[in-house]
């Protein structure tokens, strides 16, 4: 694919994320890593540098107009982001001491095993809880 | 709890190249019990930090392609304003079913790859 028709693609692939960010409240590299190694040809560790830096902007304009609409609280998602944020850090350096078959076996079971648990949760049908 | 739940979503943000919202969305709603729209709205905002700080370590290392991450990031905003719209109005169990379809989805895809 030459460069033109990949960053053309990849605005397309960036509404697709940003949708699913603002809905799920996900920073979206659930979707830009994969689509970074498996459509556009990117090493593991290039895809989650290049996704990190589209999940910045994507979740600061998602948040923005959240908190008009008066859902959530962007004051505690920013003390919890705070905290993470240390770990980020720690999270990346690890990441580039480690093969990148092993971040993408990792990557793969932790979304499996989260997806799972979700759906039981939903199928077991609690009373939603109103947020 | 808000400590642990904010350290473990940014360990495997850097870690994994996400936001960490993937496993602070399902801890703050099914630990620390908010409400699903809630925990999606308040994990959207914590990434704002935690990726920033992923995003200093990895231009340190130059592993970032600039000129695609600009055009995934032009139609992502766009994008967020749509999705972040559609929170809104949805209702919770259908958020749950469609972020767990959502995460199984990406975990096959990942996994079969080459």
């Amino acid at each position: 694919m030459n460069g033109a028709a990949l960053l053309v693609l990849c605005v397309g692939a960036g509404v697709l994320t940003g949708i699913l960010s603002g809905l799920l409240g996900v920073g979206g590299g659930t979707f830009t890593v994969p689509f970074l190694v498996l459509v556009a040809g990117f090493g593991q560790h290039a895809a989650e540098a290049t996704s990190l830096l589209v999940v910045l902007p994507t979740a600061v304009a998602g948040s923005l107009l959240l908190h008009r609409r008066g859902v959530g609280d962007l004051r505690l998602g920013l003390r919890l982001g705070l905290l993470g944020s240390a770990g980020g850090a720690g999270g990346a350096l690890l990441a580039l001491a480690l093969p990148g078959t092993v971040l993408r076996i990792t990557f793969a079971v932790f979304m499996a095993i989260v997806g799972l648990r979700l759906l039981v949760d939903a199928v077991r049908d609690r009373p939603a809880a109103r947020g | 709890m808000v400590l642990i739940i904010g350290v473990v979503g940014g360990v495997l943000s850097g870690l994994l190249g996400v936001g960490g919202g993937v496993v602070m969305v399902p801890l703050l709603a099914l630990w620390a019990g908010l409400g699903q729209r809630e925990a999606h709205a308040i994990s959207l905002a914590a990434i704002v930090p935690i990726s920033l700080a992923g995003v200093a370590v990895y231009a340190w290392a130059d592993e970032i392609a600039y000129a695609e991450a600009a055009a995934l990031a032009v139609g992502a905003i766009a994008g967020s304003q749509i999705g972040a719209r559609l929170l809104v109005r949805v209702d919770e169990r259908s958020l749950k079913i469609g972020f767990g379809v959502f995460l199984l989805i990406v975990a096959a895809s990942v996994a079969l790859s080459p």
